[in-house]
């Protein structure tokens, strides 16, 4: 009998157990939208939710939802099914599990749970040109009109032009148009009004990143990544607002009482790289040495490492094309490295684990930029090893694990030496 | 020597048309990728140098990128880490595709000695913001051009090298009419090295080059021609090696749609006043690329290619992690299907596994 090697991450907070609850009634609420008669949107969490929310669309974020399979240990089934479709081993593995839940016959059933068929698609090519493509075989398999939304890529740093962010709104608007034009209505004050709630939660982002700053820190990757759901879903909403002010609360209060994850924090890491959502658990086992992955960048993907200040209500959507531009995902390497260098230090890292999904055309190819840079920089040292945080199937625990151990040892060792 | 051989010889030696456009004082841009105006480059009285890679195995390159991103762009990075590029008085690359973007990264952090630059081009077509920004982009670029060669660059010379450049199509264009014939005139491998060639050459002697060429093929009639003919697709092919697999294995390869072939000379400029806009509808009112959108249009263009060519059969080269292909081909394989029989192989750019390839073109020529 095979030993099952994976286990689930240990959360902390509470409020990121809440905010699990507002996951699964955002996808009962798309569920139960469509069974009402109400067309389905088909997007990707970087495409600015706020049009969304100002249409009352209901959404399925077809990032998120193989991450949620992938959680429940069923991604390597649907990936199976994409690649019998014909798509290669060598392209994303969240877009061939998604794909895979978009041609099954028959579906396991939790994913019945969250599945709804697409009346529009809307996708784009930020931060890679995986989600423009593969949605177009679904689209093409539903039978259903899709928007591409071609983003710029950012060769600019925090300067974004104005030509650039005009291009990009002006896609944001002909995404609007699309919507209008397949049964939804934008309604341009309340996106005016998720400018400012948006604004909001970067604000309260931050805070709570002030809090995770703290030594030892209250809250490790293993609730940031769920923390981060209301980023990448919820932004422009009031729910969101009120989820981060619950977290704020909890951290500050854990701050004040220097309650940290582990009892004796000895060390601080960052992940770069996909988690391994079917084995959140990984991030615990390094508890053993005193360790605490405190931070992971895909926290940040959608807009985590923003200023919220340059959001303003009366221009929504250039300030929806300057924050999606200026994201630290959204190519060239500037933003991002600039970002993990500042992070490093903002946090006290003590070492960088990088790890490399094989089907990813992103992020594997910041490693050695990253690596360098922090090191340079900071004299930070990052391991690197390949693990795929989706695709069970490709999933080496006794490898991982020990990568993980020699990398933790020889930090603890050089923190003995000092 | 025929000019065939002459083509060939500048293909296996792109070094003497460095030296000699060197020799002057004259610089060299190298670029990659099909939204780098080569006009603007020449108008400035430079040599635009598209770089190839090649099928040596990668030596420093691994170190940098992971053995994930396409092979084809670790290999350009390795020579331009060794220094094989060290003629290059620029390096310009543009917004393709994720490992493109990537290179980019990499040049410019860690080759000190031949600048890098991103043209950053839309990826979808016919749409007038589109236009507006990448023309935006262009102007800079124009003035990093004008900057980098001490030359001004007018409306008129723009339109001179647009000009010339159009020629080097329309000629290259009418040396491939000449493979729709059921006995093409030139193989498919030796056009290859024609179309490789006449991109590395100053566009002032391609031109006369291909005029002649085609004077001297336009009545000749390739052997071994009864096989089935093929359509050769998908990532770039910068070596005559898998065209010759191919036809060795009794495939006619009728006509390819790759970077360093049809994409390059497939259109023209439309006559325009303004050469700025010119070149900004001559990239963005096509799709060409499979980065690009809407993927439609290339469906239809690959269509016109089966039409024209009488093709049989489709085959689509896949360098590994080349995700443009790779989403492509899944995309298009069942609706291709209907039409031709379409074969998908993942090739190495260093082509390693040559062996295995042979066998499945095989069975599939076969099969045709």
């Amino acid at each position: 009998m095979a030993t099952k090697v994976t286990t689930p991450g240990k959360k902390n907070l509470q409020t990121t157990l809440e905010i699990g609850k507002a996951i699964r009634a955002y996808y009962e609420g798309v569920k139960e939208a469509k069974s009402a008669g109400k067309p389905v949107i088909w997007s990707y969490g970087l495409v600015p939710r706020e049009i969304f929310h100002a249409a009352d669309a209901p959404v399925l974020y077809l990032e998120h939802l193989p991450l949620m399979i992938g959680a429940k240990q069923l991604s390597g089934r649907y990936i199976q099914l994409a690649e019998e479709e014909g798509f290669s081993r060598d392209v994303c593995a969240f877009h061939r599990c998604f794909l895979g839940c978009a041609v099954a016959k028959d579906r396991d059933p939790y994913l019945e749970k969250l599945f709804v068929s697409p009346d529009l698609i809307i996708a784009s090519n930020l931060p890679c040109m995986s989600e423009s493509k593969s949605f177009l075989y679904a689209a093409d398999h539903h039978n259903c009109p899709y928007y591409f939304l071609d983003a710029p890529i950012n060769t600019w740093g925090k300067d974004i032009p104005d030509y650039a962010i005009e291009y990009f709104a002006g896609q944001l608007q002909g995404a609007i148009d699309s919507m209008e034009e397949h049964g939804f209505k934008v309604d341009m004050d309340k996106l005016k009004e998720s400018i400012n709630l948006t604004k909001k939660m970067m604000g309260l982002w931050n805070e709570i990143d002030n809090c995770r700053k703290t030594v030892p820190t209250p809250m490790s990757t293993v609730d940031g990544i769920t923390a981060a759901y209301p980023l990448i879903q919820l932004p422009g909403t009031q729910l969101g607002v009120t989820l981060f002010e619950r977290l704020l609360e909890e951290l500050k209060e854990k701050v004040e009482k220097k309650q940290g994850v582990i009892e004796d924090e000895k060390l601080r890491l960052m992940w770069f790289g996909v988690p391994p959502f079917y084995n959140m658990g990984l991030f615990n086992y390094v508890e053993k040495y005193g360790a605490v992955v405190v931070k992971s960048m895909v926290e940040y993907i959608a807009g985590g490492a923003f200023d919220p200040s340059k959001m303003d209500p009366k221009k929504p959507l250039e300030s929806l094309a300057y924050k999606a531009l200026v994201d630290i995902v959204n190519p060239t390497y500037p933003n991002m490295v600039d970002f993990i260098v500042k992070a490093v230090e903002e946090f006290k890292i003590d070492g960088l684990i990088g790890v490399v999904k094989r089907s990813c055309g992103l992020l594997p190819g910041y490693m050695r930029l990253v690596k360098d840079a922090v090191y340079k920089d900071k004299g930070i040292p990052t391991s690197i090893f390949d693990l795929d945080g989706l695709d069970i199937r490709e999933y080496d625990d006794v490898t991982s694990k020990a990568n993980l151990d020699s990398f933790v040892e020889s930090l603890l060792a050089s923190k003995r030496r000092q | 020597m025929g000019t065939l051989e002459t083509m060939k010889d500048i293909f296996d030696n792109p070094n003497k048309i460095i030296e000699e456009w060197k020799k002057d004082g004259r610089k060299v841009v190298g670029h990659r990728c099909m939204y780098v105006p080569e006009e603007i480059i020449h108008a400035a009285g430079m040599l635009p140098y598209p770089t190839f890679g090649t099928p040596e195995p990668i030596k420093k390159a691994d170190s940098y990128f992971q053995p994930c991103a396409c092979e084809f762009v670790r290999n350009l990075f390795d020579l331009a880490l060794d220094k094989k590029f060290g003629f290059l008085d620029s390096m310009v690359l543009c917004n393709t595709c994720d490992a493109v973007r990537h290179l980019y990264n990499m040049w410019d952090t860690y080759v000190d000695s031949v600048p890098c630059y991103m043209v950053n081009n839309p990826q979808k077509m016919y749409d007038e913001s589109g236009f507006k920004f990448y023309r935006m982009e262009l102007e800079k670029f124009k003035k990093l051009m004008e900057d980098l060669s001490g030359n001004k660059i007018t409306d008129e010379s723009l339109k001179k090298s647009i000009e010339l450049y159009d020629e080097t199509r329309k000629l290259l264009k009418e040396l491939n009419d000449l493979r729709k014939r059921d006995i093409p005139a030139i193989s498919g491998s030796e056009f290859l090295v024609t179309s490789m060639a006449s991109m590395l050459m100053p566009k002032e002697k391609a031109n006369p080059l291909l005029r002649k060429l085609i004077d001297e093929v336009k009545n000749r009639e390739i052997k071994n021609a009864d096989g089935p003919r093929i359509l050769l697709t998908g990532s770039i092919i910068d070596n005559p090696t898998l065209i010759e697999l191919v036809e060795d294995m009794g495939g006619v390869v009728a006509v390819d749609d790759l970077c360093t072939s049809a994409k390059y000379f497939w259109y023209t400029t439309k006559p325009n006043n303004d050469p700025m806009d010119a070149i900004v509808r001559f990239n963005l009112e096509r799709t060409l690329c499979a980065c690009a959108h809407p993927s439609e249009d290339r469906y239809d263009y690959l269509q016109e290619l089966i039409r024209e060519f009488n093709v049989d059969g489709i085959i689509y080269f896949n360098i590994k992690y080349c995700h443009p292909f790779v989403y492509e081909s899944a995309i298009f394989r069942k609706k291709l299907e209907e039409e031709v029989p379409t074969l998908t192989l993942e090739v190495d750019h260093s082509l390693s596994g040559l062996g295995q390839l042979k066998t499945r073109v095989q069975a599939f020529i076969e099969m045709l």
